[in-house]
């Protein structure tokens, strides 16, 4: 019964959207709204280089001329991109040297978020790179990381150490011009965690990052890239929180990954930004560009999402398999719940030869949200032998909710196997009444069954995540039934 | 919007106007609101959701055709085979040359009484022609907005309305026959009064580079069923486009049946709306391509109501650089509760450039309900084929076999035996001409 305790006790535990406070730090700001100048402010506070500057305002000036897209099942008052900050930096500028001198107010922010942010507390082997807002406050575990030859540190600090790295990949695997929201990340993109992983090296830990919204009306674009050289290993976690607030708060991040011969990235998201309130109102629209590019023969990206929070989310990791015998792995759970919208899902992109993907999709709606799933296969005509898996199963509580899937399969080359499965059903009631009948409450009967349902997909997480994903399931879920 | 392609439209309806059937009355009127539409919109293209697989604006522009002239005289049915596939099932037969109507060549006797049957001009006057042209699904606006073409310029069609509780004896059988180059466009209204029955087949074949754009409007009522056989092999330049758009009621039954072989470009479009509680409708097909034939199948089922059933199995063996598309929609609307739909679609690429595009989508909003889709591509399996030669069947009479079994799941489904077996026996005569 251990796991039924666990799951009285979360339930219980968490009433409400717990990360939704909000902490009191000086913070200096870009001036609202944008324009070239915030462009420009932005780079001079980060101090960067010139051709950075010129790739920014190139970004920003083709983002003027582009419209949002307009294609995806979500709904959403216009965004008036004007009325937001776009950078925003806790004050307290100076360079640290330890853990020591962060703001305690910070520290005591990342505790409440339960990260292992002071390395006393941590849990062995994660280095964490928090950012808070849009600048990096610390990165854990640098030395052991440096030993290894494995670079992590914020973004802003590669342009400057490491700038032939930065200048080498960033932007060629999702490029300026990519999509409203990549484009607009590319012009203004603040902070953001770079990795590279030389060759033949595993990482020795996990490495992980934190991102939280802190300040009013602003947004959050950070940009991540992470090479793994050839042969390398690396496994990167992501978790994400912001305040609760009434008004819709945008994240418009970019991930790049690419991975080399023989190389293997392995990347997970638990993202819970902050839903919005039972009416729809307040909440992150979170408007993500992800996409890793297998550009090695024999490389693999895997991409494992647990997707809990934000008023909105668009949001498509992809994979590129361009390297002969690469794999591309999507594995995701999305649910959605009040008013959420979710219009998430993946792209494989076959283009070498030999390569197999695989999409594992777990769709979970309740209350009175949205769920889509819209993915793409695609062969190319060079591409023999691929291989590809998809199975996306939808799972309705409540009569109030909706539940899609737009799958696009496209095939230029007859060696290709493709298959694709959906299935839309509720919980069932022979399910539910075997749990009830056995004593457990109808709500957390419900939570039992939904992580069997997400369980190919939990599997996948590494361990301490997993247990925390799986905790989110249940409270996500909360109010869902009765 | 004044494009070049869409001009030809324009210029043939201010031409024709007075002399379409039902000038100076509702549909005049009608027309001209389509007509406008239609230049609003121009023709559909890729970037429309969609079309996002098949470029008709290209396709036209490409072709540029002229309306088809009236043909009087004689007509000689095409070598085909599809001409006289279903040449022995007893059945009432209404040909139909250049899209236009040919009583002489027709042979229509002794329909049962409460069965009525007419060219378009006889009944767009009736209450019932008008609810049926004017109905809109608006399920997938992109897809159904080609409709104004058809309604802007149909000159003619069969209408056929079946009493309440009257059995139509035999076959309905369409033949429609492209003898001249050019466009036609026709429209079908059928009507099923409750517990009524038909068997309707269509066939479409020709030589010559023709456009086809042809709209069938149905409704069927309670306890009423429609059976609908189409056979599609029209020339390697012609551009097939056809619509079809029922309604069921409670406990309505529609089966409907497509087989593609022809034409360089064709797209069948089905939207299948559900109005009362219990209905069932099937819609499948299959399709057979080489060369650089385009099919696009598409599919829009609408659960606005509880309990109905939906299945849709399309499958297909595209050769050469020939290429296919599915795009199905399965929509279960709020409270449509005990829906249960079933969405398939299986290729077999036989070609190094042989495609395939598909989507099979599925939007619910209801949460009792079973809603399934799958989707596979792929070639023939080598074990399959080592197995049938291991047993002394040569390469080339094993991959026949295999793809004719592929295919057989498919056109099983056909509603009625003797078109089964003759839509069966084309198929396997069409690989006679195709080199596996």
């Amino acid at each position: 019964m251990a796991a039924v305790k666990e799951t009285v006790e979360t339930v219980g535990e968490i009433e409400k959207y717990k990360y939704g406070f909000f902490t009191d730090i000086e913070s200096e700001k870009a001036p609202i709204g944008l324009t070239e100048d915030t462009v420009r402010f932005i780079s001079a506070k980060k101090d960067e280089p010139e051709w950075l500057l010129k790739w920014r305002l190139a970004a920003f000036r083709r983002w003027q001329t582009m419209t949002e897209p307009t294609w995806a099942k979500v709904t959403y008052p216009p965004i008036d991109f004007q009325d937001a900050y776009y950078y925003s930096a806790p004050k307290q500028t100076a360079k640290l040297d330890s853990l020591d001198q962060v703001d305690p107010k910070l520290l005591e922010t990342y505790e409440k978020l339960g990260i292992p942010l002071t390395e006393q507390k941590m849990l062995a082997g994660v280095a964490v790179d928090a950012v808070f807002d849009s600048v990096s406050v610390v990165t854990t575990f640098k030395e052991k990381l440096a030993e290894a030859g494995v670079i992590f540190c914020p973004m802003s600090e590669a342009v400057r150490n490491h700038p032939e790295l930065v200048k080498k990949y960033l932007g060629s695997v999702v490029p300026t011009s990519d999509n409203f929201y990549a484009t607009l990340n590319s012009a203004v993109f603040s902070e953001g965690s770079f990795v590279y992983i030389p060759e033949g090296v595993r990482c020795p830990m996990e490495l992980s990052t934190y991102f939280r919204i802190n300040e009013k009306q602003t947004g959050q674009f950070e940009r991540t890239l992470i090479i793994a050289d050839k042969g390398s290993y690396v496994s990167y976690l992501e978790g994400c929180t912001a305040p609760q607030r009434d008004e819709n708060q945008l994240h418009a991040a970019v991930v790049e990954l690419i991975a080399h011969d023989d190389a293997e990235i392995k990347y997970s998201t638990v993202q819970n930004w902050f839903p919005g309130d039972e009416e729809g109102k307040g909440g992150v629209y979170n408007f993500v560009t992800k996409r890793g590019d297998c550009r090695g023969a024999n490389s693999k990206i895997s991409w494992t999402q647990v997707e809990t929070g934000s008023a909105i989310t668009w949001k498509y990791p992809s994979c590129i398999l361009r390297g002969d015998n690469s794999r591309g792995e999507f594995y995701s759970i999305a649910i959605s719940n009040g008013r959420q919208q979710v219009d998430s899902g993946t792209k494989m992109i076959h283009l070498g030869r030999n390569t197999t993907s695989r999409i594992i999709s777990k769709g979970i709606s309740a209350g009175r949200s949205s769920n889509t799933y819209r993915g793409l296969v695609s062969v190319h005509r060079k591409a023999e032998n691929v291989r590809n898996f998809t199975q996306c199963d939808s799972l309705l509580i409540g009569d109030r909710c909706s539940a899609h899937t737009v799958p696009y399969i496209e095939t230029k080359n007859p060696t290709a196997i493709l298959e694709h499965e959906a299935t839309t059903s509720k919980i069932s009631d022979d399910q539910l009444f075997y749990c009830m009948q056995r004593g457990i409450g109808e709500e957390e009967a419900v939570a039992l069954i939904v992580n069997g349902f997400c369980r190919d997909v939990l599997q996948q997480l590494p361990m301490e995540f997993a247990v925390e994903a799986q905790k989110l399931v249940g409270i996500s879920l909360e109010g869902s039934v009765g | 919007m004044s494009e070049k392609e869409t001009q030809y439209f324009i210029e043939a309806y201010e031409e024709k106007r007075a002399a379409l059937p039902g000038a100076g009355g509702w549909l005049a009127r009608r027309r001209e609101a389509a007509m406008d539409a239609f230049r609003e919109a121009g023709l559909p293209h890729r970037r429309l959701e969609d079309w996002k697989y098949t470029d008709l604006r290209q396709t036209l522009e490409k072709a540029a055709f002229a309306p088809a002239p009236a043909h009087e005289g004689a007509v000689v049915l095409p070598g085909r085979r599809s001409a006289s596939a279903f040449a022995s099932i007893d059945r009432h037969v209404l040909i139909f040359v250049n899209g236009r109507y040919r009583a002489d060549l027709s042979q229509v006797a002794h329909l049962p009484k409460g069965v009525e049957l007419h060219a378009l001009a006889d009944v767009v006057h009736e209450q019932w022609a008008k609810d049926l042209v004017e109905r809109r699904f608006d399920d997938a606006r992109q897809a159904e907005n080609i409709v104004d073409l058809n309604t802007a310029l149909m000159s003619d069609g069969a209408c056929l309305r079946v009493r309440k509780g009257v059995k139509l004896d035999k076959p309905l059988h369409l033949l429609f026959v492209a003898q001249d180059a050019g466009a036609s466009h026709t429209r079908n209204l059928v009507l099923l009064e409750s517990e009524a029955e038909a068997t309707i087949i269509e066939t479409h074949v020709g030589e010559v580079a023709s456009f086809t754009d042809i709209v069938t409007d149905i409704a069927i009522g309670e306890g009423a069923r429609l059976n609908h056989v189409k056979l599609q092999d029209e020339a390697s330049d012609a551009v097939h486009l056809a619509t079809m758009r029922a309604r069921l009621a409670a406990d309505a039954k529609l089966s409907s049946f497509a087989l593609t072989l022809g034409c360089g470009v064709s797209r069948g479009q089905s939207f299948v709306l559900f109005s009362g509680e219990g209905a069932e409708a099937n819609i499948d097909g299959a399709y057979a391509l080489r060369n650089k034939q385009h099919a696009d199948q598409f599919c829009v089922i609408d659960h606005a109501v509880p309990a109905c059933t939906s299945h849709t199995l399309f499958k297909g063996a595209l050769d050469g650089k020939s290429e296919g598309v599915f795009q199905g929609k399965v929509i279960v609307r709020p409270h449509a509760q005990k829906s249960d739909g079933r969405q398939m679609t299986h290729a077999l690429l036989l070609s190094r450039d042989a495609a395939m595009n598909a989507k099979p989508e599925l939007e619910i909003y209801a949460d009792d309900v079973q809603c399934a889709h799958g989707s596979t591509v792929g070639e023939l399996s080598k074990d399959s084929i080592f197995y049938l030669r291991s047993r002394g069947i040569p390469e080339d009479e094993a991959r026949r076999l295999l793809v004719l079994a592929f295919l057989d799941e498919a056109l099983d489904l056909t509603p009625h035996d003797l078109a089964r077996d003759a839509l069966k026996l084309l198929v396997s005569e069409w690989f006679g001409e195709v080199a596996l």
